[in-house]
């Protein structure tokens, strides 16, 4: 482009110098016959003819189907009464044949004073600047585009350069594949890089796209990620994109050379995943184990307080006092046994024990230990 | 004199039904003039009981209920101003009387507490800057609410020593409760006739002196109360840690006293092992002090004191 456009800048240019009432206006074309997709260079001139008003342009090209567009430069010369502007516009026609670039200008005419008070009204009460818009039509350009030789997929001067890390792999595992295509041209954008499917599933995400447009044209660098997985080995065909670049007129290809994959087979178990795959269906008993674990715990603690009941029981079925007055040997003793007692039912084997113990009377021990004992029942 | 006795206990009886055992310690209070520490729920006969013991004496008896915000001056009395002729005059306190029964003495603050344990003791009230003597017979029944924790002021226990006794009352018989039952609604108690004086009060405290009570005794009664204070001395290591503070010498004073006089109200002339036992319950259970571990362990003083009768062998 660097060379192409240089030299044929000044061949190929078509001056137009136009009168209009306020301002004159020019477009020059740097190739008005271009190839579909090649660049061309357009440039509009607005140069104020009346100096006795403030001028504003509102330009830029139409949009439209049959062409794309970038603005790459303008140049201003901003001074009050003598404004001289110049849009550069890379445009690139999409098909053969007449393709007319249309232009869309508005004319704000103001007055100096409507400038000054737009900037020195209060921050709070800003006016807008007040212009006299008036639309201009400018006659649209037409270009005579050339048509691209048959099968051409991409214009410009590209180079291709592609990475596959591996080329073996095992059943399913992804084969990942990073083709990039370098240049300046029309951004080299395909629809289908790599069948979808053969004997071998794709998988892709949209392409890296880094353009970069300026007066010598635009620089892309597009890069397509894609990943291959087969259960098999398998061959990718070889690739080939027909280019053609306009400036040698002459078409060539970018190709990547047939590659092999080398698929290793897996065990069906090993493709299992294991992280996300859904429960097998075996069904549950974890929840019997739960209840079953929770009932020996109850029946445990059940069993532990009753055991403590029947422990108190059989403690109190002991009933030491019992124990002790049948263990009495001597009156003394049980004397001694049943005035710690505190106990009024007890009055009457005390009294018969003091008896025995202190006058001459002689109640058998036994006996009163009886009498005792039918007391505590 | 058993017959004066047994007459005091037949004409009580028109009025109290059942809780001999705190009948039994009012009279033994009366008879070694000291006083009678209840516990016990409400409803027990207490004030019953005290009316008719000085209805039956020919006593004067009054009843004082203790509650948070009563001043020593209300049981003591105060000087009071005449306005008319410009002198001060003494307005005796309740406290003036033979029988007194201190309802819920837990309830009142310790500084009213204290007016009338020190009056129990000294058995004189100052008034301004005139003491009088209290008359004799002078007997007070406290009681207390065991139910009530709250908003109550216990007795420290160097008060309690102050108490010859401390009588758990407990509820009546399912019969005793039926014939309670039945008097009450028909109005059938029959009104209680003097058959005590003062004189012969005195003559039967006085008899109570009397009763022989062998050295041996003696040397035993001394011997229960140390064991409170020492009881690894006599072979009690295993409830060693359950007592803080022993009996006083109040105690072992307050024991043979009451010895003395349960023996003769059982119509004895002598003191015998079980008269001791009989009492050696009511006299200490007020006056040791259980440990933190025992009270821990949920024991209880009687606890403590069975095991002493059990242990010291009976002379």
């Amino acid at each position: 482009m660097k060379h192409s456009l240089g030299k044929i800048l000044f061949l190929c240019l078509h001056l137009f110098w136009l009168q209009a009432s306020d301002f004159d206006y020019s477009i020059q074309v740097d190739n008005p016959q271009p190839y579909a997709k090649e660049a061309t260079l357009v440039t509009v001139n607005l140069k104020q003819t009346n100096h006795d008003i403030v001028l504003l342009f509102d330009f830029d090209l139409l949009k439209s189907d049959e062409y794309t567009f970038q603005r790459v430069d303008i140049k201003e010369l901003d001074a009050y009464h003598a404004v001289e502007i110049s849009y550069t516009y890379l445009v690139y026609p999409l098909k053969a044949g007449k393709v007319d670039v249309s232009f869309s200008l508005t004319q704000k005419a103001t007055t100096d004073e409507s400038v000054a008070y737009s900037f020195s009204g209060d921050r709070d009460n800003v006016k807008g600047l007040v212009t006299t818009n008036t639309h201009i039509d400018l006659p649209s350009l037409t270009l005579d585009v050339k048509p691209l030789p048959s099968g051409t997929e991409l214009v410009g001067d590209f180079t291709l350069d592609y990475q596959i890390n591996s080329h073996d792999a095992e059943a399913f595992e992804p084969l990942p594949i990073q083709i990039r295509i370098k240049g300046k041209g029309y951004p080299p954008l395909l629809k289908k890089l790599l069948p979808k499917e053969g004997n071998f599933t794709r998988f892709t995400e949209s392409p890296l796209v880094s353009s970069t447009s300026t007066t010598q044209g635009t620089i892309n660098t597009v890069t397509y990620a894609m990943a291959l997985s087969a259960p098999k080995s398998f061959t990718l065909p070889t690739l080939v994109i027909k280019v053609f670049n306009p400036l040698t007129q002459k078409s060539y290809e970018l190709v990547v050379p047939k590659q092999t994959f080398k698929i290793h087979p897996l065990e069906r178990s090993k493709l299992l995943d294991k992280v996300d795959n859904p429960a097998a269906f075996i069904f549950d008993w974890s929840w019997l184990e739960t209840f079953l674990s929770y009932l020996v715990v109850f029946v445990a603690g059940y069993l532990f307080a009753l055991s403590w009941k029947w422990q108190k029981k059989t403690k109190q079925k002991k009933e030491p006092l019992k124990e002790k007055i049948q263990h009495a040997k001597t009156h003394k003793q049980l004397l001694q046994i049943l005035l710690s007692q505190d106990k009024k039912y007890f009055t009457s084997s005390i009294q018969k024990l003091e008896s025995t113990l202190y006058t001459e009377e002689n109640i058998p021990l036994k006996q009163i230990k009886k009498e005792a004992l039918e007391k505590i029942q | 004199m058993n017959h004066k006795i047994n007459l005091l206990k037949k004409e009580l009886k028109k009025a109290v039904i059942g809780q001999d055992a705190m009948i039994e310690g009012l009279l033994i209070g009366l008879l070694c003039d000291g006083h009678i520490l209840v516990e016990g729920v409400p409803g027990l006969a207490k004030t019953t009981t005290i009316n008719a013991l000085s209805q039956a004496l020919g006593l004067d008896a009054k009843r004082i209920q203790f509650t948070p915000d009563l001043l020593p001056s209300d049981i003591i009395g105060a000087q009071i101003y005449n306005p008319k002729d410009h002198s001060f005059s003494i307005k005796k306190g309740p406290l003036f009387t033979h029988l007194l029964l201190a309802d819920e003495i837990n309830r009142a603050p310790a500084k009213v507490q204290s007016a009338l344990l020190e009056v129990m003791q000294e058995r004189q009230v100052t008034i301004a800057e005139e003491t009088f003597k209290l008359e004799n017979p002078f007997l007070v029944m406290a009681t207390q609410n065991p139910i009530e924790q709250e908003g109550v002021y216990a007795l420290p226990e160097a008060q309690l020593d102050r108490f010859m006794m401390k009588l758990i009352v407990k509820h009546n018989t399912e019969d005793e409760e039926l014939e309670i039952m039945r008097h009450v609604a028909n109005k059938s108690f029959t009104d209680i006739k003097p058959v005590l004086n003062i004189q012969e009060l005195y003559t039967l405290q006085e008899e109570v002196t009397k009763v022989h009570i062998d050295p041996e005794l003696e040397k035993y009664i001394v011997q229960l109360i140390s064991a409170t204070r020492n009881l690894e001395k006599f072979g009690m290591e295993e409830v060693k840690h359950c007592l803080m503070f022993g009996a006083s010498p109040r105690a072992s004073i307050d024991l043979y006293k009451a010895a003395k006089a349960k023996a003769f109200l059982e119509g004895k002339t002598f003191v015998s092992p079980s008269d001791i036992g009989y009492v050696i319950h009511n006299v200490l259970r007020h006056r040791i002090v259980l440990s933190y571990e025992a009270r821990a362990k949920g024991m209880r003083s009687d606890e403590i004191i069975t095991k002493i009768v059990e242990t010291l062998a009976i002379p």
